[in-house]
C-alpha cells in the first residue's frame, strides 16, 4: 500500500524532471556525466586534554550511533629483543591474561557480558562498547592497563598457541615471504628484522614480559584516543578517575642505524616444494618518513605504479597479461624505517615474465615522465580516497595522534589536499629517481625451487640465486670446491670405513631397527628389518595397530595397508629392491649405479659432500656426506604427487653403534611432512626368519 | 591469528572480485530511507546522509552460484569479472579507471544468492557512478580478449584462495559433502574446468536473463539529494528494457539427512583440523536466530564455550569456533576446531562435541543469557556508520525478506529468542545425523 502510493507520486515526479532538463527524448548515452560541483571536505573537530601523569588525550564525537571506542598508543621505540623475540607481543597477550584483580576466566567474562571488544597490543590497548556499558568498560581497561597479573601458567598456554601458530606458518607462503622479506630487508640488528622462532618463544619469560611492560607501558609516552556518541566533559572525569594513577618514569628510547638497500640487486628463493604459485617481491628498504617533504610525492608515485585497479602494475600483470589475479606496491611511511615492495602471486610457469613485467614497470617509471591525464588521474583517486577515509571518525583521531607522533605541523591535514594538487609530473619523476631502485633490490620468490632456479637466475646482479629457510637463513649456499684427490669413490670408501669397514660391514647377515615418533598426538613406531642380500620389510604401527606394511622377499614385494593387500611395481619395485640390498653404498658401482660429486655445502651447520647418486633405471637422489665425521648426514629424493613434485629429505642426525657398526639412531624426515625418529632398538643378526619377508 | 581471518573471510564471501571486504552490519539507530520501482521493475532504494561527502551507488542482482547449471559452476563469479569488461560506450579496460579517476572506490562479489556491485564516490560523481551502472546494465560489451584474459586470472583467483592458502578447501568440501541434490553442493569459485568450456554464447544468454532490472536493486546511501538522485536514476535507468526471460530459481529441496558423513581432506598444512558441517534453517526463519545466537554462545569472544573449554583451558586447539552460513535457501553451520600441536584430531571431536552435548542437556544460565543478548545488541548497533554497508544491508533486507525495514527492526526477531529456543535449536540441528565431519590432515606421501 505504502510502497505505491510512493510509487505514483514518482512516477510524476520523474515525468516532469526528465522534461525540465532535456525536452528531447532520446539520451545520447555516449555523453559522459560531467562532475557536479566539488563538496567541500572538512575535517572534524578535535579536543584534547593531559592528565598531569602525561597522557595525551583527543575526543572526537560522532554521535551517529550509540557506540564509544577508546584506544591508547605507545610513542616508543624498544630495544632488540635478541634471543627471546616475541617478548613484546606475548607481554600484550598476558595483559589480557588475568589481572591482579581478575583471573582469567572473570575477565574474559566481564568483556564479554557487556559485548565489549578489549584487547592489546605491544604498542598500546584497544576498547570499544556500546556507550551505555562505557563505565564498565573503563573500568576494565584501567585493570588490564594497570594491574597485569603474569602468570607462568598462562605464558606457558600463550607459547603453545604460538609454536602452534609458527607451525602453521610453515604452510603458507604469504607468511614465509612477509618473515624473510623483513630478515632480508632489515636485517637481525634491527627490530623489524627479528623473527619470532620455536627457539625464541623458548626464552621468553615472565621477567622479561614484566620488564617489557614496566619499561615501555608509561602515560608520558602514550596518546589516548576516544571516537564516539560522547563529550569531552563527560569523558573527562572518567578518565581522570581510570588513568589518573598510572605512574609515569623514564622510558629509554632506541635508535638503530638506517638499513641499507642491496648494492646490486640480488635473486632470493624460498623453497616451498610443490607450491603451484609463486609469491614475488621486488623490495628493498628505504628512509622515507611521514613528515618528509617527499611524502605525499612518494605516496603519488607510488599509487601510479601499484596501488588501484588502474595502476600499472595491475594493468600490466593482470588485465594485460592475466598472469595474477593481483599485482600491487606499497611503499609506506615508518619512523625507523620504510620499506618499497612490488608484489604478484603468480602461477608457477610465468614467474620469470612476470619478473619481467615488474621490472619493466619500475625502470619505465624511472625513464619516462608519467603523462599529465595519468597524474591528474591518480590525484583525483588519492583525493577521493582522503574523502571516503573521513566517514570513519577513527580517521580524524588518527590524525591528531600522528600530528604528534610524527612531529607534523599542526595543519598538515588541513593542507594535505592541497599540497597533493600540487604534486607534478616532474617531481614524481625525481621520487622515482630517489624511490625506485631496481638496480637495489632483493628480489624475493617463495615457490617451488625445481621449477623456479634457472629461470630466475638472469635477474640477479652476479647471475646466482641464494636459497634461504623460512626464517631466512642462508641455506646450501653455492656450493665450494671440492678439494684435490677426492672422488665419488673416496667419498663412498671413506663412509664404509668411518661406519665400521667392509669385513664389520660383511658380518652382518641381517638388522632390525624400531624407530619411534608421534604424530598428530598418537604414538607411532615404525620397524624396518633387512636380511642379506637382498629381503626386506617395514611396518608402521599406530598404537597397537599395524597401519602399514611393505615386504620384498628378494623377488616379490607386497604392500598392505588399510586399504587392503597390492603389489608394488614399478618405480616402487625398483625403490624397495634398492633399500632391500644390504651395504647398498658398498656395491654402488658393482650395480651399475653412476655417482657424481657435485661440490661441497652445509648440512645442518657441518660441510658435506654433494653426491648426486643416478639408479641403473635412470633415477636421481642426493646424499651428503660430512666431511670431517664422513658419514651419510642427509638424502633427498624428488617425487611426484597429484600436488605436483616434492622433496622428501631424510637428515641422519645421529649414529649407533651396535656389533662394530654404525647405525643411524636419529633421523629427522621433511617433505609433505615432517617427523623425527628416534631409534629404540637396533638388533643384529637375531636370526631373522624368512616369513617376515612375505605377507600372505 | 591468521587462519581465523582466512575462515571468517572464506565463509563470509564465497568469492569476489578484488580481495573484497564484506561488511556484515545490522544498525539500531533508524535509517531512514525510501523505495520505489520503475516499470521495468528496477527496485531503487535511497538513503540520504550528509556526514561525509561520498556516495555509495551498488546494484545488487539477485543471482549467484545456486542459479548455475551444474556443468557450469563457477559461472555466476566468472561472470562478475566479466562485467568490469566495458559497454557500447565504455572502452575495455576503461571501468576501473573511470571510477579511479573519479576519486573512486569500487568492487564486486558473488555470494551463492546473489551477485553485488559497488562503487564509493565523492557525492559530486554521483551521476557518473549511475551512469556506469547503467551502461552494464543495458548493454555490456565483451570480446575474445576480454574473455580470454579474465579465463586466466579467475584461475589464478581460484588457485590463491582454494590450493596456495592452508585450509583454503575447506568450503568447498564442506558444502560439497553436505549436498547432494541442492545447488549448494559447489560453491561461487566452482571449478576452473568450466571456465574455458563455456562459449561467448551463454555468457549473452547468462546476460539476459539474470542482468535484467527487474532482476536488480540499486540501493544508494549518502551525501544525495533524493529529488535530483531520482532524476538521474530516471534518465539513465528508465530506458533500460525489461527482461523477457523467466528467471529460474531452483526448488529443488535437500532432503533430510539420515546419516552422518564422514571424510578425510589432505592439505598442505601442519596442523589437523577437524570441519563440521550442520544443516541449518534458512536466513529469517525463527530457529536461524536461535540457530545464530547459539553459535555466539558457542564462539563469540574469549568466555564463549568452545574458545574457554577447547583452546583456553584444555589447550586442545588453536582455533575453535561456530558459524552460521547466512543463506536464501537452507544453509549450514560451520564448526572448526584446528588442533593445537600434538593434539589428534579425534581428541579435538569429542572435546566439541562434549561442548554441544552441554548445550543440548544443559539450560543455558540466566547470565550467561543476558550475556548473549548484550553480544548480540553490541554488534548489531556497531554496525550500519559506512555509508557502503547501509546500501548493501537495505538490498539484502529488500531482496531476501522483502523488508528493507529490518535494517531497523531485526534486532527485535534475536530479542524474542528464548533459552529454551536455544536449547531446542542445538537439539533439533546439531545432531549426528545432520552433519558432516571432516578431518584435515596433513599431506604425506
Amino acid at each position: 500500500m505504502n510502497k505505491k502510493v510512493i510509487f505514483s507520486i514518482l512516477v510524476l515526479f520523474a515525468f516532469t524532471s526528465t522534461f525540465a532538463q532535456k525536452g528531447d527524448k532520446k539520451l545520447d548515452r555516449s555523453i559522459r556525466p560531467k562532475a557536479a560541483e566539488a563538496p567541500g571536505i572538512k575535517l572534524g573537530d578535535i579536543q584534547s586534554f593531559v592528565l598531569p601523569n602525561g597522557l595525551k588525550v583527543f575526543v572526537v564525537e560522532n554521535h551517529k550511533q550509540a557506540t564509544v571506542a577508546y584506544s591508547i598508543a605507545l610513542d616508543i621505540k624498544p630495544s632488540l629483543e635478541k634471543d627471546a623475540v616475541g617478548t613484546a607481543n606475548m607481554t600484550s597477550e598476558l595483559m589480557t591474561s588475568g589481572t591482579k584483580n581478575r583471573t582469567k576466566d572473570q575477565l574474559d567474562n566481564d568483556i564479554d557480558f557487556i559485548g565489549a571488544t578489549l584487547t592489546a597490543n605491544p604498542k598500546g590497548l584497544y576498547a570499544a562498547s556500546l556507550k551505555k556499558q562505557q563505565t564498565k568498560l573503563l573500568e576494565l581497561m584501567s585493570d588490564v592497563l594497570l594491574n597485569p597479573n603474569f602468570k607462568q601458567e598462562e605464558l606457558e598456554k600463550v607459547k603453545t598457541q604460538t609454536l602452534s601458530g609458527l607451525a602453521q606458518q610453515k604452510d603458507d607462503p604469504d607468511a614465509i615471504s612477509e618473515n624473510v622479506k623483513s630478515v632480508l630487508n632489515f636485517g637481525a640488528n634491527h627490530p623489524y628484522g627479528e623473527l619470532t622462532t620455536e627457539e625464541s618463544v623458548s626464552k621468553i619469560s615472565i621477567e622479561k614480559c614484566n620488564a617489557y611492560y614496566q619499561a615501555y607501558f608509561r602515560p608520558n609516552v602514550a596518546y589516548m584516543a576516544i571516537v564516539g556518541d560522547v563529550t569531552l566533559a563527560e569523558v573527562k572525569p572518567l578518565i581522570e578517575k581510570y588513568f589518573g594513577a598510572w605512574q609515569k618514569a623514564d622510558v629509554v628510547s632506541t635508535n638503530y642505524p638506517m638499513p641499507l638497500a642491496p648494492e646490486k640487486t640480488r635473486v632470493a628463493v624460498v623453497n616451498k616444494a610443490g607450491a603451484v604459485q609463486s609469491v614475488i617481491n621486488v623490495t628493498y628498504p628505504v628512509d622515507l618518513k611521514l613528515n618528509s617533504e617527499d611524502a605525499i610525492k612518494a605516496k603519488v608515485m607510488n599509487t601510479i605504479l601499484g596501488a588501484g585497479f588502474s595502476s600499472r602494475l595491475f594493468v600490466n600483470l593482470r588485465e594485460k597479461h592475466g598472469y595474477t589475479y593481483g599485482s600491487y606496491s606499497s611503499l609506506n611511511n615508518d619512523e625507523l624505517v620504510s620499506e618499497f615492495s612490488a608484489y604478484a602471486k603468480v602461477r608457477n610457469a610465468v614467474t620469470d615474465s612476470s619478473l619481467t613485467e615488474i621490472m619493466a614497470e619500475l625502470n619505465r617509471l624511472r625513464t619516462e615522465k608519467v603523462p599529465q591525464d595519468e597524474l591528474d588521474g591518480i590525484k583525483n583517486y588519492l583525493t577521493g580516497n582522503f574523502a571516503i577515509s573521513l566517514e570513519d571518525p577513527a580517521t580524524i583521531a588518527r590524525f591528531a595522534i600522528n600530528i604528534e607522533l610524527y612531529k607534523l605541523p599542526k595543519d598538515y591535514y588541513a593542507n594535505y589536499l592541497k599540497n597533493l594538487a600540487a604534486v607534478t609530473s616532474d617531481d614524481v619523476y625525481a621520487m622515482a629517481q630517489k624511490y625506485i631502485r631496481p638496480d637495489n633490490a632483493t628480489i624475493l620468490v617463495v615457490g617451488d625451487k625445481e621449477e623456479l632456479s634457472k629461470k630466475l637466475a638472469p635477474f640477479s646482479a652476479t647471475k646466482n640465486i641464494e636459497f634461504y629457510d623460512i626464517y631466512g637463513n642462508v641455506v646450501a649456499s653455492v656450493a665450494k670446491p671440492i678439494p684435490a684427490g677426492v672422488t665419488s669413490k673416496t667419498v663412498i670408501n671413506d663412509y664404509v670405513n668411518a661406519i665400521g669397514g667392509a669385513t664389520a660391514l660383511l658380518k652382518v647377515k641381517d638388522v632390525s631397527t624400531k624407530m619411534n615418533t608421534k604424530l598428530q598426538g598418537m604414538d607411532i613406531s615404525i620397524t624396518t628389518s633387512q636380511k642379506a642380500p637382498n629381503k626386506y620389510a617395514m611396518s608402521v604401527k599406530m598404537g597397537e595397530m599395524v597401519i602399514q606394511k611393505e615386504v620384498y622377499d628378494g623377488k616379490v614385494g607386497k604392500q598392505q595397508s588399510m586399504q587392503g593387500k597390492k603389489d608394488i611395481d614399478g618405480d616402487g619395485l625398483d625403490d624397495i629392491k634398492a633399500q632391500a640390498t644390504m651395504n647398498l653404498e658398498m656395491n654402488y658401482e658393482k650395480l651399475g649405479y653412476k655417482l657424481n660429486l657435485k661440490g661441497i655445502e652445509a648440512v645442518n651447520g657441518k660441510d658435506a659432500y654433494i653426491l648426486e647418486v643416478v639408479s641403473p633405471k635412470g633415477k636421481k637422489s642426493t646424499e651428503w656426506y660430512a666431511v670431517e665425521s664422513k658419514l651419510k648426514v642427509r638424502n633427498s629424493q624428488i617425487t611426484t604427487s597429484e600436488a605436483g613434485p616434492m622433496t622428501n629429505t631424510t637428515d641422519f642426525l645421529e649414529y649407533k653403534d651396535v656389533e662394530g657398526v654404525k647405525f643411524p639412531s636419529i633421523i629427522a624426515i621433511s617433505g609433505a611432512m615432517s617427523m623425527k625418529l628416534t631409534a629404540e632398538t637396533i638388533t643384529v643378526n637375531k636370526g631373522i626368519s624368512d616369513t617376515e619377508f612375505t605377507i600372505k | 591469528m591468521k587462519l581465523k581471518s582466512i575462515i571468517v573471510s572464506g565463509l563470509l564471501l564465497g568469492s569476489s572480485y578484488l580481495s573484497a571486504q564484506s561488511s556484515k552490519t545490522t544498525p539500531s539507530n533508524t535509517v531512514k530511507y525510501s523505495q520505489y520501482e520503475l516499470p521495468n521493475g528496477l527496485h531503487v532504494i535511497l538513503h540520504e546522509d550528509h556526514s561525509t561527502p561520498i556516495v555509495a551507488v551498488t546494484v545488487l542482482y539477485h543471482v549467484g552460484s545456486k542459479n548455475e547449471d551444474p556443468m557450469r559452476t563457477g559461472f555466476a563469479h566468472f561472470f562478475e569479472h566479466l562485467m568490469f569488461e566495458g559497454s557500447d560506450n565504455i572502452k575495455r579496460g576503461e571501468y576501473m579507471k573511470l571510477v579511479q579517476n573519479a576519486g573512486g572506490q569500487m568492487n564486486a562479489n558473488t555470494s551463492f544468492d546473489r551477485t553485488f556491485y559497488y562503487e564509493i564516490l565523492p557525492s559530486n560523481q554521483l551521476e557518473l557512478g549511475l551512469w556506469m551502472e547503467s551502461e552494464r546494465m543495458l548493454h555490456l560489451k565483451i570480446d575474445s580478449i576480454g574473455l580470454e584474459t579474465q579465463r586466466k586470472v579467475v584461475k589464478e583467483e581460484l588457485k590463491q584462495r582454494n590450493e596456495n592458502t592452508p585450509y583454503g578447501s575447506i568450503l568447498n568440501e564442506a558444502f560439497g559433502h553436505a549436498y547432494t541434490v541442492h545447488p549448494y553442493r559447489w560453491t561461487p569459485g566452482g571449478s576452473p574446468e568450466y571456465i574455458n568450456k563455456a562459449a561467448m554464447s551463454e555468457f549473452i544468454d547468462f546476460y539476459k536473463t539474470f542482468y535484467v532490472p527487474n532482476n536488480a536493486t540499486l540501493s544508494i546511501a549518502g551525501d544525495i539529494n533524493v529529488a535530483q538522485t531520482k532524476a538521474m536514476i530516471e534518465k539513465y535507468y528508465s530506458t533500460i528494457p525489461k527482461g523477457t526471460k523467466a528467471i529460474p530459481r531452483p526448488t529443488v529441496v535437500e532432503p533430510v539427512k539420515t546419516a552422518e558423513v564422514r571424510d578425510t581432506v589432505y592439505d598442505n598444512i601442519q596442523l589437523p583440523g577437524v570441519i563440521m558441517a550442520y544443516h541449518a534453517p534458512a536466513q529469517g526463519t525463527p530457529d536461524y536466530y536461535a540457530m545464530n545466537m547459539l553459535a555466539t554462545i558457542l564462539s563469540q569472544g574469549k568466555s564463549s564455550r568452545m574458545q574457554k573449554a577447547i583452546v583456553d583451558k584444555q589447550q586442545k586447539a588453536v582455533f575453535a569456533g561456530a558459524f552460521p552460513v547466512p543463506s536464501e535457501d537452507p544453509g549450514l553451520t560451520l564448526v572448526f576446531g584446528i588442533a593445537n600441536m600434538g593434539v589428534s584430531p579425534t581428541d579435538l571431536e569429542a572435546a566439541m562435541n562434549a561442548e554441544f552435548e552441554k548445550v543440548k542437556t544443559e539450560l543455558i544460565t540466566e547470565e550467561e543469557f543476558q550475556k548473549l543478548r548484550n553480544q548480540t545488541e553490541n554488534d548489531f548497533i556497531s554496525g550500519n556508520l559506512k555509508m557502503a554497508g547501509i546500501a548493501e544491508n537495505l538490498a539484502n533486507y529488500s531482496v531476501y525478506y522483502k523488508d528493507a525495514n529490518l535494517i531497523n527492526t531485526e534486532i527485535d526477531r534475536f530479542m524474542k529468542v528464548t533459552r529454551e529456543d536455544i536449547q531446542k535449536a542445538a537439539q533439533k540441528y546439531l545432531t549426528k545425523e545432520n552433519r558432516v565431519v571432516l578431518y584435515y590432515l596433513p599431506k604425506q606421501e
